[in-house]
């Protein structure tokens, strides 16, 4: 989600309706998608909205889809542009990673406070968004009259886009007093330090030119020269980026929103070594969308003069371009009467596609449903009446899930409390506080570690499978994900010695281990780890509750002894369920226990859940 | 009156003008004492005895105050040595004074700190000096000891008595003695004639094979009183509610489906349409994983239709992302953020065959997502995902789906706000009322999935499918505040032990 902060007054007069009142703002600002949030500290109304329409991060993007919304406007509306008077041109040496430019120029802008905000803001979000933090796209706007172009004999005012070296030219930068070369303002500079990693792995830096010399370095920040201030009237927009489309787009939305204050947008040429564009792009683009697919995926018939009207409040243009009269009534139709049809059984509208034109400033359109949600939009999805769809499926369990909730009701009946714990846990929780020894990270796992998965005593006790790990996690309480249940358990009863015992607990649930044969490395099973916990808590008891559902799912259990470092030497026990190694049981060591600050004894055993099978 | 036997011991031995003790009781009757307490309580309920308590202080010496009630004090232990020394007259070296006390350990330093405090002496540069005017034989300590060895501690100063406490010579403990008297009714009573009944406390298997049940009176319970609290084995309250759930679902039709926790991001993002730049797929929002760092096979031609619908869009005038997209991306391995990564492991035929309309499929299993763990967030939790495959469906069919659903759980009236999600469109955020608080909040995400989702899948016809926390659900249902107490190792028992039934 973003947060745009927009004054309601400008609002009001951008969409010359005085008369709302703020209220009436807000609630026509939630019909569009968005949330009056709450105020700035200058009394700014906060509106969150799902980033999908960008032209919408201004007060004036805003105000224009307002001005839709009231019927003010109607259709694709397109500034006049000027013939070209600056030319960028793009040098050999312009950094590899960072080849393209785009931009206009803004002539006649009022500047004042607010609208300096507004359009500073329009930039920083454009960059948090589309510009992917300055990476993908990244603005930078100049006061014109600081720029000198057009000397050398050229027959136009030029800047250069180029690559220059670390220390080979000096400017001051925004916030500076000082000389700084672009090298300089990386280590040294507050906003430098914060870009210097988009351009770290540049062999070049980005630099733009007039004929006075270096005045924007981009992504990373602009010159003091050309700084805009209140007294700014004619603006120079550039644009670089990784990708030629995405600047364009973000271009094309600065222009809509210095229009909408008055500004005359003018032409630039962008010169390339090998081509030539004239930017800004604000061509109209367009989408073929069938009249049947807005019916359809609307659950509404309308009439081709409605989703004509719809397209027009949306800021859209739609035209008829086909209309195929045999679609609809050929062997393809389901043949029911529709109540709307007409005396020749063929529903006006069938068979019609339109196309629909698409403005410059609307990035988020790639393909019909988009338009047909505008559509949606503009008629009220709230006005449509929900109905429940005639279609017949027959629905059921997954044998997993219900295996799973058959052994849930058994081990409730033999006295256990359900538990449900994270499938993340600390990777000392999960084997150094069990007794066992963490494996080490995968460049050591031979084939010995992994692979050994399905059968759980093989080569090494339950729980000691190497585990899938989180890159960077955030927290050593969840760094990796467990590979057996009982280390869950245990934390469980050890925040619970002031509650009352017996604690008799179980669970049945997520864990994993690497496994290489498997195609995600790694193998995810269901595992059955239950405790007793109660003074006299013994091998027996736990054995007893184990035979006990084992026998209600007919398998036949039997427990040869083992060693596991979890539990007491000589009372731990294999769990061979119909002849498979599957587990473990046993009385849990005092080591553990009093790891766990427990002072009462714990008998314990888990097994994989797919072995009742 | 019939009484049961004790009872009536404890009535025939009680008086109306004495106190007697429950041990008094017992030395006069059979019965034990525990058994005469019992009878007396039984019979103070009836209004036949008084019983009054009185706390009684009992002392009694410890392990450590019966060694130095045989053995001495260890301070005098060292005075006296000290004397014999001649350390009333020239300081003595203290390394000789101790051998010859035969005092060693820890004694010795409890020796000494007390011989100082008790003015025996001084010690100075190692060398030790006995007061001459000292009367061990008058020392109070010593005598207190005795005189609570004997069990007649009523002289004993307590200063002296608390000192020695505190030295941990003299254990204090609390007892509280109880005594009864007659009452009038209980005179009245005897007055009348007391019979003993033939009363039994508990059925037995004999009685029952002898027929003896049929000629005894069973002793009345206290039927009111508190029995034992048992807490017994319980589903888990969050469990409970996803079987719901479940049961709602697949009463409407929807097939459960099943599948990795850990999975590629192809899965997880890229069949879902999320641009690989796209700010929610960095690992500030996902938990990557460095082991095991990347799946070994995905489908290839999938891969391929997938990559070209980001780069080049669907459809003849389709759009792309203008993002880069690699495979190696796509390759690498996440614990998922949502249970979506299923559906499009079903909806390709990845996971169990090609599909064909209509279908309707769900699951109720764990996503992560790497959040700030706090009362309405966790790191893992249950995400209902849910989506129905059919020709023609509209966005109607999807609020007609998802209001029978909400409906089941007693929220109507759901409102349905525009939303944007980059794998369906049209999307709507759902809001409902809550049941109790009647705040309006967010209960699901829902949509109709992009063509640029479903063609390279291969599906034809259209799929809605929504989305919602489990726990939203459940905070809503059994009206938890905080989320923790509901899940993870943070849980607290006693919230799971009186959780209210859910069904």
């Amino acid at each position: 989600m973003v947060v745009v902060d927009a004054d309601f007054d400008e609002l009001r007069r951008l969409t010359g309706h005085d008369e709302k009142g703020d209220e009436e703002l807000k609630s026509d600002l939630f019909a569009l998608g968005l949330e009056y949030e709450g105020e700035t500290e200058d009394g700014e109304a906060q509106l969150e909205f799902a980033p999908d329409r960008l032209d919408r991060l201004s007060v004036e993007g805003i105000a224009r889809s307002l001005r839709y919304q009231y019927g003010e406007d109607r259709g694709v509306y397109v500034p006049r542009t000027n013939a070209p008077d600056w030319r960028y041109e793009v040098a050999d040496s312009v950094p590899a990673e960072r080849p393209y430019v785009t931009g206009a120029v803004a002539r006649g802008v009022d500047l004042d406070e607010g609208v300096l905000d507004s359009l500073i803001q329009l930039q920083e979000k454009l960059h948090a968004t589309m510009g992917r933090d300055r990476v993908k796209g990244a603005i930078g706007i100049h006061d014109l009259v600081m720029l000198k172009g057009g000397t050398a004999g050229s027959a136009d005012n030029a800047i250069s886009y180029r690559g220059v070296g670390p220390e080979e030219d000096t400017f001051v930068p925004l916030d500076s007093d000082a000389e700084l070369t672009p090298g300089d303002v990386l280590a040294e500079h507050p906003t430098g330090r914060d870009y210097a990693p988009i351009v770290a792995e540049y062999e070049r830096l980005p630099a733009i030119y007039d004929d006075l010399g270096l005045f924007s370095f981009p992504p990373v920040i602009n010159g003091r020269r050309t700084e805009l201030t209140v007294d700014s009237t004619d603006l120079l927009i550039e644009l670089t980026g990784t990708d030629q489309w995405t600047i364009d787009r973000m271009c094309a939305i600065l222009c809509y929103a210095l229009a909408a204050r008055g500004a005359r947008i003018e032409e630039v040429t962008v010169s390339y070594p090998d081509r030539e564009l004239t930017r800004p792009d604000l061509s109209v683009g367009t989408k073929r969308v069938t009249h049947e697919r807005v019916e359809t995926v609307l659950g509404v018939d309308f009439d081709p003069e409605t989703v004509i009207d719809l397209a027009e409040r949306s800021g859209l243009d739609a035209e008829v371009t086909e209309r195929d009269d045999d679609a609809g009534s050929g062997p393809g139709s389901d043949g029911e009467v529709d109540p709307n049809a007409d005396g020749t059984g063929v529903r006006e509208g069938t068979g019609v596609v339109y196309e629909v034109s698409i403005p410059p400033y609307r990035q988020d359109v790639l393909g019909p449903l988009d338009v047909i949600d505008d559509l949606g939009r503009a008629y009220g999805f709230n006005d449509l009446e929900p109905r429940y769809p005639d279609v017949s499926t027959v629905g059921g369990r997954h044998e997993r899930s219900r295996l799973e909730r058959a052994l849930r009701n058994t081990l409730v009946g033999l006295g256990f409390e359900d538990l449900l714990n994270f499938h993340l846990i600390a990777e000392t929780a999960n084997y150094d506080r069990m007794g066992l020894s963490s494996p080490d990270a995968a460049e050591d796992l031979d084939a010995e570690d992994v692979g050994k998965a399905d059968d759980v005593n093989a080569d090494h006790c339950l729980g000691a499978l190497a585990p899938a790990r989180i890159r960077e996690p955030y927290s050593e309480d969840y760094e990796i994900v467990r590979t057996w249940a009982l280390p869950s358990l245990m934390t469980v009863l050890g925040n619970n010695t002031h509650r009352a015992y017996p604690q008799d607990l179980a669970e049945i649930g997520l864990a994993a281990g690497r496994d290489e044969r498997e195609n995600t490395g790694l193998v995810e099973f269901r595992t059955v780890g239950a405790v007793l916990a109660r003074t006299d808590a013994s091998y027996e008891a736990a054995k007893t509750r184990l035979t006990a559902l084992c026998r209600a799912f007919g398998v036949e259990a039997a427990t040869p002894p083992t060693d596991h470092p979890s539990f007491i030497d000589g009372r731990a026990a294999e769990v061979v369920l119909d002849g498979t190694s599957a587990g473990v049981i046993g009385e849990i060591h005092p080591e553990v226990l009093v790891e766990h600050d427990l002072e009462v004894p714990v008998a314990a055993f888990e097994f994989r859940l797919g072995a009742l099978r | 009156m019939q009484l049961p036997e004790a009872q009536l011991a404890a009535l025939e031995a009680a008086s109306a003008t004495e106190e007697k003790t429950i041990a008094q009781l017992a030395a006069e009757t059979d019965e034990r004492p525990a058994t005469l307490t019992g009878a007396a309580f039984d019979l103070a309920d009836h209004g036949l005895l008084a019983i009054t308590e009185r706390d009684e202080e009992t002392l009694a010496l410890t392990e450590e105050g019966e060694t130095y009630h045989d053995e001495g004090l260890p301070e005098l232990r060292l005075y006296r040595a000290a004397r014999e020394a001649g350390a009333t007259d020239d300081p003595v070296g203290m390394g000789e004074v101790i051998g010859a006390s035969g005092l060693d350990g820890r004694t010795v330093d409890i020796a000494l700190s007390n011989f100082a405090r008790k003015g025996y002496g001084r010690i100075d540069s190692g060398k030790l000096f006995a007061e001459p005017d000292v009367d061990p034989e008058g020392d109070r300590e010593t005598a207190a000891l005795a005189a609570v060895a004997t069990g007649d501690a009523s002289e004993i100063d307590a200063s002296v008595l608390d000192r020695l406490v505190e030295r941990g010579l003299v254990a204090r403990s609390q007892a509280t003695e109880r005594a009864v008297t007659l009452t009038d009714d209980g005179i009245t009573a005897l007055m009348e004639g007391v019979e003993v009944a033939d009363s039994v406390g508990r059925l037995t298997p004999e009685m029952l094979t002898s027929g003896e049940w049929r000629d005894v009176e069973f002793r009345e319970y206290n039927v009111e009183a508190d029995a034992d609290r048992t807490n017994g084995g319980r589903v888990h309250v969050l469990r409970e509610t996803a079987e719901r759930v479940k049961d709602v679902l697949v009463g409407m039709g929807f097939e459960e489906m099943d599948g990795p926790h850990a999975d590629a991001e192809f899965w997880i993002n890229d069949a879902l349409f999320m641009p690989q730049d796209h700010p929610a797929r960095t690992h500030w929002d996902q938990f990557a994983l460095a082991e095991p760092a990347e799946i070994d096979d995905l489908p290839d031609e999938l891969v391929e239709r997938v990559r070209e619908a980001h780069l080049e869009g669907v459809g003849e005038d389709g759009e792309g992302y203008h993002s880069p997209w690699t495979e190696e991306v796509a390759r690498g391995m996440d614990l998922r953020g949502h249970t979506t990564s299923l559906s499009m492991r079903y909806l390709s035929g990845e996971a169990v065959g090609e599909l064909s309309p209509p279908e309707r499929c769900f699951s109720v299993e764990k996503v992560y997502r790497n959040d700030t763990l706090d009362a309405t967030h966790l790191l893992e939790f249950f995400q209902i995902e849910g989506w129905v495959m059919a020709e023609d469906l509209s966005v109607r069919d999807l609020m007609g789906t998802f209001t029978e659903f909400y409906e089941r759980f007693g929220i109507t009236d759901i409102e349905f706000k525009p939303h944007y999600n980059p794998y369906t469109e049209p999307s709507f955020e759902l809001f409902g009322t809550h049941p109790v608080t009647g705040e309006l909040i967010e209960i699901g995400n829902s949509g109709l999935f992009r063509d640029e989702v479903l063609r390279p899948l291969g599906v034809e016809c259209d799929v809605m499918a929504w989305g919602l926390a489990l726990e939203r659900l459940a905070m809503l249902t059994i009206g938890a505040e905080d989320i923790r107490d509901l899940h993870g190792t943070l849980v607290d028992i006693d919230f799971l032990r009186n959780a209210e039934v859910t069904y």
